[in-house]
């Protein structure tokens, strides 16, 4: 027989079964102990509107024992009290009440200070929630987008009818329900009904129904994120019909929150759906015929109904071998650990009648949140969420309506509630009536602050049960009608686990040049780099290194932006938006390229190459390809400018050949002119390399000859093969990351962002000679000349180091902190550490004599390695 | 949230798909002080507001959108 595992003893299953209704079943009443007071509380609403019935469930706290399916071998623990659920210790709170006074958190352990730490740590423990699994990667669920013409939340009646009506228009039509359409229905015409409903619809294939899929909030759009047993779907629909009906409304009174009392359509559906008994014998309060036909549901499972209380008008609707109690009041509710009997004033006077049943059906308490949080015109409700208490026609009929788009359906106002003497408000947090009222003494005078101040509506129900008492209890001692209105709904509107709203963030797409496996099989630690996976090094970054300083290296720099910019007006896109001067650049020459924003701040850097025929090729860092090509597609469109931007990012590879040696095995591969005269630096020129045409364009970044050669991605592979092969000659191997980072440091060269911020100016960065102010107008220019005006504070230095120096450290004079090293490593060609960092000015001047976490150092000139350059040159 | 915005290329698309470029501003300014106020000012107030969006992951367009900032309703 399937069983679950519940606290260690097996617990077997019937067809159907929900962990709630196993449980009981098998004789569980307490489910779990209240927040602060600790009380026992059972199965109440088997809707998953209440927090009675919150269970771990495989490890996942806070799952609503009454809706999750039981599944064959699942593991159950209650999750609230000590030692234990059932024996719990901690219920002495519930006499203690005066020691935690309604907003006690404000009140108890305020003085002495230090108290509070302590006094956190067991409040916290004593609350009555689940503890989250740690060590445990929470699980993630994929995010999916889908667009559909109608999105109709809820498998009611109005639902159901809703999707039918909406489907017939021949619209896509998708329909999420929290559970299975009809399952959560107590027996009788209602869930025949919907149980038809939703067959016929099977047979609609533009109708698509989504069981087990809840909608957790309607955000600006309307976009609606519906949580599915294994995705997360963020619907984009056109319309969306509301159709989450109601739960019964909650009533207040002392002793209404003992395990015993239910929720008709609770006990009903426990009795009907799952034929388990909710007790021996009941008293029934019901102001509805639905309440009326639970008096057999009860009946057929085996309870014997003592009295049912209902209005005059339905007195001759209840069978008669129950006695009927007309306009009778439900006083309290009696019992220590469970419900044993309940006291009513009746016409004769007050009765008490012992019973371990009671169930109330008096009214209805729309499930709004959804259709509350979303001022969108294209939302609108359906059935027993805009009509409380309405019939099986009326929703199917409101339904209907909505389904083809008519008229929307006026919120009918639902029964005010009334509360007793006492009993919990909200059974979240327990909040009682005597603890509204205290509040409400101390100045928390309407429905938001109440809110606020004693959290009631804030817990796992959102307000399901507890919304309109708040509202109501105000609004009868409110002044102003503003203080009485229902507290704002925002989403979510169901419980929602971490992981369901992370679902879809962890998915990152790693970038990969066409070379990601011929580095992978060439031994090459490859890790992200911004949104890339690059090579760090191949095991041997300081072997790497001299490679490029004495022999022969390549580098994958496939990743840097490339841009064709072509057209009418190509020059007059470059020169209008880059600092960098381009009017007197002949084709086969480059320059180093600023890219600034309209404050004048560095955004990125990279190589302007001028082309034949006006038109230009430009490099970005990797890092900044995107946002260049945003940058000068926006200014073309500003300013009029006729001009294409083509990102060939993607479709060209680059690899820089670098080293004392490079023209030599270019040479070896080629039969164009590679000579210094031929392609000066800095310059580029169309060559052909290993049978591969590539843009051979001369760069320093590294310091040395180097040639970057920019082909098609599809001979990436070839070229880079090629190379190898006749670089072994001269030992040639591959550098990384890693040796890039020392060789471009040795030359002075900054990465942005890690030794620049984001307001840098190119003066701050000693970028100046990059900026042509004699030129006319560029992004930045009115901004650069302000700043010109004003002292400079701050500057990019470069720093020898007298010892091993560290990154990051700050940079003093004396006890004085003037800066910050950026970047940093001791220089194998040059035999001393180097690196740069941020000086600010001290009174005025800018010190050189400094010490960096003890080390001492020195601001000197940059570049550090071949100052005169004449290597690049060569 | 999402918010529809209407490219002049590809039509309504959900706001993921856009990059947003910030309030519209005017190119230049006549004076230093009002270069000043253009570059680094916003206006940030409730109501329609003119802005700059680009079609990052779609056709890749930059246009101008009315967004009212109080309702995220999009359009003139």
């Amino acid at each position: 027989m399937a069983t679950i595992d519940f606290e260690g003893k097996r617990v077997p299953l019937r067809d159907g079964d929900t962990v709630g209704s196993a449980l009981y079943r098998a004789g569980v009443r307490t489910f779990t102990r209240s927040l602060k007071h600790h009380r026992r509380r059972g199965l109440y609403c088997m809707t998953g509107d209440c927090p009675n019935c919150l269970v771990t469930v495989d490890g996942q706290p806070g799952c609503r024992a009454c809706t999750t399916p039981a599944r064959e071998g699942a593991t159950v623990r209650r999750e609230s009290g000590w030692p234990s659920t059932e024996r719990d210790v901690l219920k002495i709170t519930d006499h203690l009440h005066r020691f935690m006074p309604v907003g006690f958190y404000y009140k108890v352990f305020v003085r002495p200070r230090w108290a509070w730490e302590f006094a956190e740590k067991i409040i916290r423990r004593a609350t009555g929630i689940g503890a989250l699994p740690m060590g445990q990667a929470p699980r993630m669920k994929p995010s999916r987008h889908v667009h559909t013409d109608v999105l109709v939340v809820g498998g009611g009646a109005a639902g159901l009818a809703a999707a039918k009506a909406a489907g017939g228009t021949g619209a896509r039509v998708l329909l999420c329900d929290e559970g299975v359409p009809g399952a959560a229905i107590a027996p009788g015409a209602a869930r025949d009904r919907v149980v038809a409903l939703a067959r016929e619809l099977d047979a609609v294939s533009n109708v698509t129904v989504l069981a087990g899929h809840t909608a957790v909030g309607v955000y600006d759009g309307p976009l609606v994120p519906v949580v599915g047993p294994d995705e997360l779907l963020q619907i984009d629909p056109g319309r969306v019909i509301v159709a989450t009906g109601a739960v019964e409304t909650h009533a207040v009174f002392p002793g209404n929150d003992l395990p015993g009392v239910w929720l008709g359509r609770g006990a009903a559906r426990l009795a009907g759906v799952h034929g388990v008994a909710p007790g021996d014998r009941a008293v029934v309060v019901a102001d509805s015929v639905e309440g009326i036909l639970h008096l057999g549901t009860l009946k057929a499972a085996g309870v014997t109904v003592l009295a049912a209380v209902v209005p005059e008008a339905l007195a001759e609707a209840v069978p008669t071998d129950i006695e009927v109690l007309r306009g009778a009041k439900v006083l309290a509710a009696e019992g220590r650990s469970h419900l044993t009997a309940v006291r009513l004033s009746t016409q004769q006077g007050e009765r008490t009648i012992e019973c371990d049943v009671l169930t109330l059906s008096v009214g209805s308490a729309p499930r709004d949140g959804l259709l509350r949080m979303s001022g969108d015109v294209s939302v609108c409700g359906a059935g027993e969420v805009v009509l409380p208490g309405c019939s099986l026609e009326e929703a199917e009929a409101s339904g209907a309506a909505a389904g083809v788009g008519a008229g929307e359906e006026t919120p009918r106002e639902p029964d005010p509630v009334a509360m007793g003497v006492d009993g919990y408000v909200c059974l979240c947090a327990d909040v009682s009536v005597h603890d509204l009222e205290a509040a409400w003494a101390e100045g928390w005078q309407s429905s938001e602050i109440l809110k606020r101040y004693t959290t009631a509506t804030m817990g796992p129900c959102q307000g399901a049960m507890c919304g309109r008492h708040l509202a109501a209890f105000a609004a009868a001692g409110a002044a102003s009608s503003g203080a009485g209105a229902r507290t704002t709904a925002r989403p979510p509107a169901r419980t929602v686990r971490l992981g369901d709203i992370a679902g879809g963030v962890n998915e990152v797409i790693p970038k990969h040049t066409a070379l990601h496996d011929t580095h992978g099989a060439a031994g090459a630690r490859l890790d992200w780099s911004g949104s890339w996976i690059r090579p760090y090094h191949y095991g041997d970054w300081r072997g790497e290194y001299r490679a490029v300083r004495e022999r022969v290296s390549l580098m994958d720099v496939s990743t840097l932006g490339k841009f064709l910019i072509a057209g009418r007006d190509a020059t007059a896109l470059v020169d209008r938006v880059f600092p960098t001067r381009v009017t007197d650049l002949t084709p086969g020459r480059s320059r180093y390229l600023l890219a600034l924003d309209e404050a004048g701040y560095v955004m990125d850097d990279g190589l302007i190459c001028a082309l034949p025929d006006g038109r230009y090729y430009l490099t970005s860092t990797s890092g900044g390809a995107d946002r260049m090509e945003a940058g000068l597609r926006n200014w073309a469109d500003r300013f009029g400018i006729r001009a294409h931007v083509m990102n060939q990012t993607a479709m060209l590879g680059a690899i820089n050949v670098a080293g004392p040696h490079a023209r030599d095995l270019l040479a070896e591969l080629s039969d164009d002119d590679l000579s210094a005269g031929a392609i000066r630096y800095p310059g580029h020129a169309e060559v052909t390399i290993a049978g591969v045409p590539c843009r051979a364009v001369r760069v320093g970044f590294v310091g040395e000859l180097s040639f970057e050669l920019h082909h098609p991605r599809s001979c990436s592979v070839a070229l880079w093969t090629a190379l190898i092969e006749a670089g072994a000659e001269w030992d040639i191997r591959p550098h990384g990351l890693d040796a890039l980072d020392l060789l471009r440091m040795e030359k002075g060269h900054l990465y942005l962002a890690q030794d620049t911020l984001p307001d840098d100016y190119p003066d701050k960065l000693g970028l100046g000679w990059a900026v042509a102010m004699d030129k006319g107008d560029f992004i930045g220019r009115s901004s650069l000349e302000r700043m010109a005006a004003l002292p400079s504070e701050r500057k990019l230095v470069g720093l020898r180091f007298d010892a091993e120096p560290q990154r990051g450290v700050p940079l003093m004079t004396g006890d004085r902190i003037v800066g910050r090293v950026t970047s940093c490593g001791h220089s194998p060609s040059l035999g001393y550490g180097v690196g740069l960092g941020w000086l600010r000015s001290v009174d005025g001047e800018f010190p050189s004599a400094l010490t960096a976490n003890g080390v001492g150092c020195r601001v000197v000139p940059t570049p550090f390695y071949d100052p005169e350059g004449a290597r690049l040159r060569a | 949230m999402t918010i529809k915005i209407a490219c002049p290329t590809c039509g309504p698309r959900p706001y993921t798909e856009f990059s947003f470029g910030g309030e519209l501003r005017d190119l230049d300014a006549p004076t230093p002080h009002e270069d000043f106020v253009r570059v680094y000012l916003r206006e940030n107030a409730p109501g329609p507001q003119d802005e700059r969006w680009y079609h990052a992951f779609g056709c890749r367009r930059w246009f101008q959108v009315t967004r009212d900032t109080v309702t995220n309703r999009t359009g003139a």
